[in-house]
């Protein structure tokens, strides 16, 4: 009796034993970081304040809007979504300093939409989000080096490349200002390399090109920009920088009576933000714009419509341009990947669904997103439209015309893709 | 009782100060102790020669604290030479770090002893260092028979030193602490040689950078250099303001001038290449001033600012250490024939765009920074005295004993990649032990979870601290923002370490759970954070 009690500890012991083991060396499935049963933390960094935050200052509070309609009708199965906003002023140091807080205090479960191509790469090398199997959703910025998944595996891009643009702006300066003299003004940096590559694809020849330092924009520089356009004699100057080189450019032009056939890159062409710099509205008359998104003045779009009421109840007052447009965009693809990453939605299956999904979200742009288990490419195309006196963007001829490539050697192609119709409410399906 | 404990603590503060005085004493000869309490004083030699000192509290509890002091130049410097002019080579012994009376006062109380060596030779010297201090727990264990366990410590290349001690030796120590731990010898020398060429190709090609002459010509070399550097950081200091290069800069360098190249982009640029910091004493590379230049000063101005700051700091040994390594091995020992500085910046020339004046300007200096220049000549090494240089001590990174390890986020001598290096390879070498536990399991159906043998202690930098005047100046008198400058640690900091390394040597295991985030936290500007992750010397990229 004696002995068997013996064997039988013996037999139990070693169970413990196992289990014991099984339990050290298989963890229990713990709560992801930044999920709870109640809220659903996310992070952001931009610039809020200084004099890059014009505009993109409203991103935020345009995605929060949305965060806020969506936690009102239930959130994201029972947990409302929050966002930290962390300010970076649009310098590469800081945004590395305020990531770092986001992911190490804050405990976020994903970036979102983190700002700047200096900064998400400053980010990308310092804090490194991919190490740490941290998330970096819908990079605000069309750096096209982001959508490497080798380098940067847990970032995902949604702005159409600035290849994408410099190719669609070729192949529209190919069929309407054949042997104009093309000038060009961009950020002598990896935006403009981006840029430079997609003319070359194009096959645009420039009489002029004018790189700027970033930081180094202002009234006293663009003189200088404009003497060198009027010495090549341009007849279309491209303005493929940020908003501040846009808004200096146009606004010491308009002084001087320059006035060539200006073309603006969509990074540096939202015409509340240049209007917001004291730029006179009929300065962009006629300019020539690029967006993947519907104009923010077409209200007869069921998203913008829908977006726009959004905002107005939530930040009233304030005027629904571009960058809120774009923001709550976001948010609103951001709810659907969230949704279609399960019950306990963790970093893993966040990236999983939009990898599998990410290319039928229901989103408001005009063009398709190319996300798959092998590509974190997002939207892939523009419309061309014209700004109005009032510097309102709208189509050409007055129906999108939509065009859509790739950032390599692929043709730039009209793109018959047909956009998902908003879902019910708005809320993810 | 109050006035109790200030006379205890002004004669610990006493006792230290007595024992960072030099007694010469006859080499190897027994320990000559005062006998006196609560502190007993012994003073020494080892057989090389050098002077070592003991302090003994009455309590002694059998722990003692071996702590190995960081470089110390190895010739007299001249007065005339700015900054470090007047010094003179001393072998000191330092029992505690920098004679901290607070960190003595710590130990004591736990009736730990301290001893520490002033070493038989400066310069670079783990290997007679680590010879000494084997000796030397030799003898104080055979003066103070009841030691039964040694803790050693040390700073910079005290850290090098005191993990090569516990690697080769693991047996001799319980726990152990480099603290602000320099890299070996052959990245650590890569990272000043590269900065050092850099200086010489650009702003002053009379600079010899290294390749010194044997003996005391290539003292003297050394310490024309010293001039040289210092002059050409005060003209670089002038020029990041009025944008004017150096007067002696070379014709590589002019050139760029005259191509429009800001100067303190090329400085900059220089500081990238070699990995130094981009945050210093005074420039965070975050604030601006108020007014116009809130945004550009940190987008453009600062990080130049801060590489100014930093290769001031770190140029005097740069200069010295290579000249002593070579003094050492025979010959020049830095080697950048094949070194790419343009993959070496790949990442940071978009993080620093703005300040390195965008990619146009960005790749003109390259291209003369190239090896295609002739006219930035690259550093040839000496063969034989490379294979010298890495037949000096150099340390694995294997982690035998408990080990506290704590670094200044931006320490512009010894960067925190070195420490960086050392987690890297303990994460591995963890994982080897975990696996090696699980298949033990198989066998003896008894899983013994490794025991986690490292402590990681980063001391950060403020989340922005330049300050600057009312009229937008930058403000540099200010002591050194925390998590800047070498072993710029608070006394806090330092009786943590102790704190961590006592305890360890007693129950085996390092601090850890909220016991450890509470001592922490009350140090102040430290954190364990295992999301922290810095870069290696640039070195390790290139190899």
């Amino acid at each position: 009796m004696k002995a068997m009690n013996r064997r039988k500890l013996i037999t139990v012991s070693a169970v413990l034993a196992a289990v014991s083991l099984a339990v050290t060396a298989v963890p229990a499935q713990a709560a992801e970081v930044g999920v709870t049963s109640s809220e659903i933390k996310l992070g952001m960094t931009l610039p809020m304040t200084g004099t890059a935050s014009l505009g993109y200052n409203k991103i935020p509070g345009a995605a929060k809007a949305y965060f806020d309609y969506l936690n009102a009708n239930g959130g994201i199965n029972g947990r409302k979504v929050t966002l930290v906003v962390k300010d970076d002023r649009y310098v590469p140091t800081e945004a590395v300093a305020k990531t770092n807080e986001l992911i190490l205090k804050d405990k976020v479960m994903a970036l979102l939409a983190p700002l700047g191509t200096a900064n998400n790469k400053a980010v990308a090398a310092s804090v490194n989000p991919a190490r740490r199997g941290v998330p970096v959703l819908f990079v605000n910025t069309g750096f096209s080096g982001f959508a490497d998944t080798k380098k940067y595996p847990t970032t995902y891009t949604v702005l159409p490349s600035y290849i994408m643009e410099a190719k669609i702006m070729g192949q529209y300066i190919k069929d309407n200002f054949a042997g104009k003299k093309i000038g060009l003004l961009y950020q002598d940096d990896d935006f403009g390399t981006d840029a430079l590559a997609g003319f070359k694809t194009a096959g645009v020849n420039f009489a002029v090109k004018v790189p700027y330092a970033s930081g180094s924009q202002g009234a006293a520089a663009a003189a200088g920009w404009i003497t060198k356009f009027k010495a090549a004699e341009a007849d279309v100057v491209i303005l493929f920088g940020v908003s501040s080189a846009t808004s200096a450019m146009l606004g010491v032009a308009a002084q001087l009576k320059y006035a060539p056939q200006w073309m603006l890159g969509s990074v540096g062409g939202d015409a509340t933000t240049i209007k917001l710099t004291g730029v006179p509205a009929g300065v962009l008359y006629n300019a020539i714009g690029f967006s993947p998104v519907p104009a923010t003045t077409d209200m007869k779009d069921e998203y913008v419509k829908f977006f726009s009421d959004i905002y107005a109840k939530a930040v009233p007052g304030s005027a629904f341009d571009l960058n809120v447009l774009l923001g709550m965009n976001t948010a609103f693809m951001t709810a659907q990947a969230l949704k279609a990453a399960g019950q306990n939605p963790t970093r893993k299956s966040l990236m999983a669904a939009i990898d599998s999904k990410g290319s039928t979200f229901a989103n408001s742009a005009l063009v398709p997103a190319a996300y798959s288990k092998t590509s974190h490419v997002g939207l892939t195309g523009y419309w061309v439209g014209k700004y109005s006196p009032t510097g309102d963007l709208a189509p050409v001829g007055g129906t999108y015309v939509t065009y859509t490539t790739d950032s390599g050697a692929g043709a730039v192609v009209k793109s018959t893709y047909v956009r998902p119709a908003m879902p019910a409410k708005g809320l993810p399906n | 009782m109050k006035k109790v404990r200030i006379l205890s603590l002004l004669s610990v503060t006493a006792l230290v100060t007595t024992v960072l005085v030099a007694v010469p004493v006859a080499a190897n000869a027994a320990p000559a102790c005062d006998g006196k309490s609560p502190i007993q004083s012994c003073v020494g030699a080892t057989s090389d020669g050098a002077p070592y000192a003991m302090q003994v509290p009455a309590n002694f509890n059998g722990t003692v604290a071996l702590y190995s002091h960081g470089y110390r130049y190895n010739v007299d410097i001249p007065s005339a030479i700015p900054l470090i002019g007047g010094y003179k080579v001393t072998n000191t012994p330092e029992p505690v770090p920098g004679g901290n009376a607070d960190v003595a006062k710590y130990l004591f109380s736990q009736g730990v002893a301290i001893v520490g060596s002033g070493f038989a030779r400066q310069g670079w010297n783990p290997d007679s260092a680590i010879k000494t201090n084997v000796e030397l727990i030799d003898t104080f264990k055979k003066q103070f028979p009841k030691t039964t366990k040694v803790i050693a410590w040390g700073s910079s290349l005290g850290g090098v030193i005191t993990q090569g001690l516990a690697e080769k030796y693991p047996n001799l120590v319980s726990a152990v602490a480099p603290m602000c731990m320099a890299d070996n010898v052959e990245p650590e020398l890569t990272m000043a040689g590269d900065f050092l060429w850099g200086i010489k190709v650009l702003f002053d090609p009379t600079i010899k950078a290294g390749n010194y002459s044997a003996g005391a010509a290539g003292v003297a070399e050394s310490y024309a250099d010293l001039g040289k550097v210092f002059t050409v950081m005060g003209k670089l200091q002038a020029g990041i303001s009025t944008g004017a290069w150096p007067d002696t800069s070379s014709a590589t360098g002019k050139s760029l001038e005259a191509a429009g190249v800001p100067v303190r982009s090329a400085l900059l640029l220089l500081g990238l290449m070699a990995g130094l910091p981009t945050q210093s004493a005074h420039f965070d590379s975050i604030s601006g001033p108020d007014g116009a230049l809130k945004l550009t000063f940190p987008l453009a101005v600062s990080p130049a600012l801060a590489v100014l700051e930093n290769g001031t700091n770190a140029a005097a040994l740069a200069i010295l250490a290579t000249q002593d390594v070579e003094n050492q091995t025979g010959g020049a020992i830095f080697d950048n024939t094949k070194t790419n500085y343009a993959a070496r910046v790949d990442s940071e020339r978009v993080i620093f765009n703005a300040a390195l004046s965008g990619n146009t300007v960005i790749d003109a200096m390259l291209g003369a920074l190239s090896t295609a220049n002739p006219g930035a000549p690259r550093a040839v090494a000496n063969p034989a005295a490379v294979a010298k240089m890495r037949a000096l001590h150099m340390n694995t990174g294997k982690i035998n004993v408990p080990t506290v390890l704590m670094v200044g986020m931006a320490d512009p001598i010894t960067p925190a990649g070195a420490s960086q290096r050392l987690v890297d390879l303990y994460a591995a070498q963890y994982a080897a032990e975990k696996a090696a536990a699980v298949k033990a399991y198989q066998t003896t159906r008894d899983y013994k979870n490794p025991t986690n043998k490292l402590l990681m202690l980063w001391n950060t930098t403020p989340s922005s601290y330049t300050k600057f005047s009312a009229a937008g100046a930058p403000i540099t008198s200010t002591p050194a923002a925390q998590g800047t400058n070498h072993c710029n640690f608070t006394s806090a900091q330092l009786v943590l370490v102790a704190k961590s390394l006592v305890q360890a040597s007693s129950t085996g295991k390092l601090p850890s759970g909220g016991a450890l985030n509470t001592a922490v936290r009350k140090a102040g500007d430290l954190s364990t954070n295992k999301g922290i992750s810095v870069p290696l010397l640039k070195y390790y990229g290139d190899n």
